[in-house]
């Protein structure tokens, strides 16, 4: 890779007081298909609508190709954007619709007629020119969005939360048909949405946003096995954390110890910490071990309930300081049978599969 | 249960009892006045003795009554779309900007349509009296205009706000300039609350009788001053005709509304 | 398509700071409008109340301490108290039967309601005159079913004004009613029978207590337009039962007495501004014309 495709350089936005985006810096590939995720307000949208030209950036800029865009109005950007809302013009038709930006450019008729039943085909549309946005499903009406965003070939498409109104297997569904069309265009995609499920299925890197700064930039595997920031570590798979005390800490390693009983020693440490100091221990429910049989090196803890969830099975537990841990275990566990609400168990942990994060 | 039309056993006829009544009410009077415009009766009796088209002519064959409808119509037109035109650019500004005193603005804007209709009236006689616009078209429509103004905000700005401003923006980013996404998006998209301010204009400015009275001079009068100087006189049949023809034109305003309306939502 | 001017993107760039400018100026055209033609008339003229004919209270000392005046004040209140009262009886039940009639009959009521209240006001009020007067088809026949021998007056008095008020208000009532009453979900009433409450206590308890914002807006708009009516009482009351803005018109019309004239709109505006600031108050401003 010579030179990035697209590069965020420290966009801030201020609004009065209040910063939506504090220092944003990102560099995409060409063709790469990446998503903003993060709760609501964390400042994906406004760097989305920055890049939209929808909002001015107080600091900072954007380069596409090497040169900047933000002296370029949003119409002479060429960027294709799906929103969040349906956006399709109520009173065109759908070919109309995906004709629209053509017709904007002044093409010539016939290359305008190509490409819509190019694009009608590529969202598996064809057949639906003449029908009205009131006419179709949500799912339909996003397609046709999209097919709108690209029928000008534009170098970035942007999608922000553009399944969030629909229902669950249609958003699946469309997922898939997101991730052909990606595939079969080589567009870049710049994609925003606050479900890490979505992300992970859809992008090749995630940037997580935590109140207007990325917290990570990485694949799905990268930050789920090595989360940066404890919020990267809660957004990203299920995780509980338990207070500790640090006993020792050097090298991006800490020794520590939990509910004063039991010291684990080299678990990688995020943040800073030294002997002494108070941190955050965080455990993922999939990566305990759970046994009836006391053990030195395990932590006593008690079953406070127990969920049947299909393929797993959750045990909800305390520990005798009153921090719950959850547990998932594969339906017909060994360890499971004949457990019971109130059963003293003890629970071990990889060292390397807990991360402690300092303050 | 109450809100179930099969729960309701005997309180329906009570209900619907009163309910046809009172439609009886509202249309009876209207009928009444076609009817009588077609009878003989110089002392409007009813029913009447005989049948006539008298009224009708005596209402084409005096000049006033047909000056007085161009006058209104006139002026009911450049109200119209002196309203919309200011409607437009009021609702965009009021809905879109986020300026501090955009509260305050929108109410200024809405109080002509609260406020008693003599007040304004009488004051702007005044206020006309001493700048010369009494008895002038432009006068007719100033003042026609900031009654049938807040109309045309209140049903253009809410079909703004039920505009999904993403739509407009999608335009945008597909290349239209932000002046082009309004005009081939926007306009076209929020064309039920333009057509609604039209014809809320419109109407305001044609059947407007108290702005008038006071504003009309003996070479210059809308319609509704007509009428109205003829009834303080007496309860001539010509009014009936009048009337009649003014229902009449009631009606194809709203045939034509259904019609539109039925358009525009396909 | 890239090939924009210097100038052009440069224009382009911080458009947040021109377009709140532009949003503003939008509303300008208006704002004059409003300003040259509505506040200012209606300012200089509620001036003239305290300067002319001396300046002073006067004018307002002699208008609110009259008999002659008095009465005109309490037919004004008298009549659009009446007037909202009526409308309330007769509009709730025919706003309830439109929420839970089938479509079709619901859409001819509509179609009636919208007729009388899109027809010439004159028209409507000249059908009155003509039906309420002396040798009018009511007085006929009510004589005709022997209910009275000698015709009813009931034209150029009050009743002839409530009457005919009455017949333009009710569609401002049943309209903004039955908007209420329909957002009420029936499985509302359907658990106040559940919970056992018969018609009667679920009509007095339930249904009433909801629609009451609805009716005390709906009545508050009928009783501030019926104060500041001027053509049905002129029309209907005749010339000796005036109204307050008949007593407006006339201050400036027939004595060209501009300061009592100034006062008399003062009095009204304030009682008017005064009830619609209840309204917002208790109210919020949904109702205020018909949003």
């Amino acid at each position: 890779m010579s030179k990035p495709f697209l590069q965020i350089r420290g966009i801030r936005k201020e609004y009065g007081p209040v910063t939506a985006v504090q220092d944003v810096n990102l560099d995409v590939a060409q063709g790469e298909f990446l998503t903003f995720l993060g709760p609501s307000g964390s400042g994906k949208s406004t760097t989305l609508y920055i890049l939209a030209g929808f909002e001015d950036p107080t600091g900072g800029d954007i380069l596409l190709n090497g040169e900047s865009l933000l002296s370029t109005p949003s119409h002479k950007r060429n960027i294709g954007m799906v929103f969040q809302r349906y956006t399709l013009f109520p009173h065109l038709s759908v070919g109309e619709n995906i004709a629209f930006p053509l017709k904007v450019r002044r093409l010539p008729k016939a290359e305008i007629d190509a490409k819509v039943r190019q694009m009608l085909k590529l969202v598996r549309l064809e057949g639906f020119e003449d029908r009205k946005p009131a006419q179709m499903s949500g799912g339909q009406q996003q397609r046709v969005a999209l097919a709108r965003a690209l029928a000008y070939d534009p170098p970035v498409l942007l999608m922000d939360e553009p399944l969030s109104a629909l229902d669950k297997k249609l958003r699946e569904e469309i997922q898939h048909e997101i991730r052909r069309i990606h595939q079969q265009t080589e567009v870049t995609i710049l994609y925003v949405t606050h479900d890490q499920e979505e992300a992970l299925r859809l992008s090749d890197r995630i940037a997580v946003f935590s109140k207007g700064v990325i917290d990570q930039i990485g694949t799905g595997p990268e930050l789920y096995a090595n989360p940066a920031t404890r919020f990267v570590a809660e957004f990203i798979g299920d995780s509980d954390f338990l207070p500790c005390n640090v006993v020792s800490a050097g090298n991006g390693r800490a020794e520590i110890a939990i509910c004063e009983t039991m010291t684990v020693a080299d678990i990688p440490l995020h943040g800073t910490a030294s002997s002494g100091s108070k941190a955050a221990l965080m455990l993922r429910p999939e990566r305990l071990l759970l046994s009836k049989r006391q053990s030195e090196s395990g932590l006593p803890v008690t079953v406070s309930d127990i969920t049947f969830l299909g393929n797993n099975v959750h045990v909800a537990t305390k520990t005798s300081k009153g921090n719950n841990l959850s547990v998932r275990l594969p339906f017909g566990h060994e360890a499971i049978s004949g457990l019971n609400r109130g059963d003293a168990v003890w629970l071990k942990f990889d060292a390397e599969s807990a991360h402690v994060f300092g303050q | 249960m109450l809100l179930n039309l099969n729960r309701l056993g005997w309180w329906k006829l009570v209900l619907f009892g009163i309910t046809v009544l009172t439609t009886a009410f509202l249309l009876l009077p209207i009928l009444f006045i076609a009817a009588l415009s077609f009878g003989s009766s110089q002392w409007l009796i009813f029913p009447p003795p005989s049948w006539t088209l008298r009224w009708y002519q005596e209402l084409f064959a005096d000049p006033r009554w047909l000056a007085s409808a161009w006058t209104s119509f006139q002026i009911a037109i450049i109200v119209t779309v002196l309203s919309v035109l200011l409607g437009l650019a009021t609702s965009f500004g009021l809905t879109r900007g986020r300026f501090a005193f955009r509260e305050g603005l929108k109410a200024l804007f809405l109080t002509p349509m609260i406020l008693p209709v003599v007040v304004l009236a009488v004051a702007l006689y005044a206020f006309f009296l001493k700048i010369g616009l009494n008895g002038t078209l432009t006068g007719f429509v100033i003042s026609h205009l900031v009654l049938a103004l807040p109309f045309s905000i209140l049903s253009i700005g809410n079909a703004l706000e039920g505009f999904d401003k993403s739509i407009e923006d999608a335009a945008v980013l597909c290349g239209a300039s932000p002046l082009e996404a309004k005009v081939r998006v926007t306009l076209p998209a929020i064309s039920h609350g333009i057509f609604s301010a039209a014809i809320f204009s419109f109407l305001t400015s044609w059947d407007e009788v108290v702005v008038a009275i006071f504003m009309s001079s003996p070479t210059l009068q809308t319609l509704p001053v007509k009428v109205w100087a003829t009834l303080r006189q007496d309860l001539t049949p010509v009014v009936a005709a009048a009337s009649t023809l003014l229902i009449l034109l009631t009606v194809l305003l709203m045939v034509l509304v259904a019609v539109v309306r039925k358009g525009l939502k396909s | 398509m890239v090939s924009h001017t210097e100038t052009d993107s440069g224009r382009a760039y911080a458009p947040t700071r021109v377009r709140r400018l532009t949003d503003f100026e939008l509303t300008l055209p208006a704002l004059v409008l409003l300003v040259l033609f509505f506040v200012v008339p209606v300012v200089i003229l509620l001036m003239r109340s305290v300067t002319e004919p001396v300046p002073g209270l006067g004018n307002y000392v002699e208008l609110l301490g009259s008999s002659t005046y008095l009465r005109i004040f309490t037919n004004t209140f008298l009549v659009s108290g009446l007037v909202t009262v009526v409308s309330l009886l007769i509009g709730f039940p025919v706003a309830w039967a439109l929420a839970v009639m089938p479509g079709r009959a619901a859409s001819i009521v509509f179609a009636i309601l919208l007729l009388s209240m899109w027809t010439n006001l004159l028209a409507r009020t000249y059908a009155w005159m003509v039906l309420l007067q002396r040798t009018g088809v009511i007085n006929k026949v009510l004589i005709g079913l022997g209910l009275i021998d000698k015709p009813l007056p009931l034209v150029n008095n009050l009743t002839g004004v409530t009457i005919g008020m009455t017949y333009i208000m009710l569609p401002f009532i049943i309209l903004p009613l039955y908007g209420v009453i329909k957002k009420i979900d029936p499985a509302i009433l359907q658990a106040a029978a559940l919970c056992g409450a018969n018609r009667w206590q679920s009509l007095v308890r339930v249904l009433l207590p909801l629609a009451v914002p609805g009716m005390a807006a709906g009545a508050l708009m009928v009783f501030v337009m019926s104060l500041g009516y001027f053509v049905t009482p002129a029309l209907l009351g005749g010339t000796a039962n005036m109204m307050l803005a008949e007593l407006i018109a006339q201050f400036v019309q027939s004595l060209v007495n501009w300061g009592m004239g100034g006062a008399a709109a003062l009095v009204l505006l304030v009682v008017t501004l005064a009830l619609y600031a209840v309204q917002l108050r208790f109210f919020g401003t949904d109702r205020m014309g018909g949003r």
